[in-house]
């Protein structure tokens, strides 16, 4: 068997095999690509060292070796130039402004939102409404943003892993922001609010 | 346009600016006149504390180790499970 607390290998594929099939998928947007870092991401992880036990430093560990395949990946396949940087995914948007550079008033910006995460991390709720959100991201946004906002990478090496210009990735991420906190806004946080109250 | 107009920012110019700067140091001019405009505009100072607060959710720890996506999330399908239990055992010595 395996190192000291880590699970077998068949049980480790059905206590992580779908998380870490879906944490892949949002960052390479291609189902096979995804199945194939899982597997390599289990190899590692039989093959390793494990000294801790219990399922969430399991699921911690396994996230970890995930990334640098994930980081991996994108090395190998950087030679692919994945978009023209003359694509309109560069440029910026001028939704939700008006014509001088004022805010358009809006309601679902108004909705208060809280000031620590803490009270959300726990909402069933606010993850369904954030992954619905997420969905409605291009894959192309949905994959930067992810590297970026979750995983930590610093722009610079996004720009290197993916190929893309600076003011690109810039105008990229300052989009998908908006659109997160506008969909965010109107989908999560206008109904608690309103249920708050009542 | 006047000459004051032309020194602040404007809440479109903002938006693009707090992203950047979520990701990179601006120029110190930059920075005073981003913090000049946030002092005259709860708008702007709202978008500000809602890109940061969905950064700090996505980037805790709970964030990540969430299992359950919403019901229609993907999976891994069977047969790919099997795949790779297989090439697991393969590999055990």
């Amino acid at each position: 068997m395996g190192d000291r607390g880590l699970s077998d290998s068949h049980s480790l594929v059905d206590a992580h095999g779908d998380f870490l099939y879906r944490f892949a998928l949002l960052r390479v947007r291609s189902p096979d690509v995804a199945e194939d870092l899982v597997q390599e991401t289990f190899l590692a992880a039989i093959q390793g060292t494990y000294r801790e036990s219990g399922e969430t430093a399991e699921r911690r560990w396994m996230i970890g070796i995930m990334k640098h395949k994930i980081v991996d990946y994108f090395r190998r396949t950087a030679r692919e130039p994945i978009q023209n940087p003359n694509q309109p995914e560069g440029q910026a948007t001028d939704e939700g402004f008006l014509a001088d550079g004022h805010w358009k008033p809006d309601p679902a910006a108004m909705h208060r939102w809280p000031d620590k995460p803490d009270k959300l991390l726990d909402q069933r709720q606010f993850w369904d409404s954030l992954a619905i959100c997420l969905e409605t991201l291009t894959p192309r946004a949905a994959q930067i943003f992810t590297l970026r906002e979750v995983d930590e990478v610093e722009t610079e090496k996004i720009c290197e892993l993916l190929r893309i210009t600076q003011t690109n990735l810039s105008v990229i991420l300052h989009r998908t922001r908006k659109q997160l906190r506008d969909c965010l806004s109107s989908r999560y946080f206008g109904e608690t609010e309103e249920s708050a109250r009542s | 346009m006047s000459r004051v107009s032309r020194l602040i920012f404007s809440c479109q110019d903002m938006a693009r600016l707090l992203s950047d700067a979520m990701d990179r140091t601006l120029p110190l001019h930059v920075r005073l006149r981003i913090r000049v405009h946030l002092l005259m505009c709860t708008l702007c100072e709202r978008y500000k504390r809602q890109l940061t607060l969905l950064r700090d959710v996505l980037r805790a720890d709970a964030a990540q180790l969430r299992d359950d996506g919403p019901a229609q999330s993907p999976c891994l399908s069977t047969e790919a499970k099997e795949r790779i239990r297989r090439t697991l055992d393969s590999h055990r010595s």
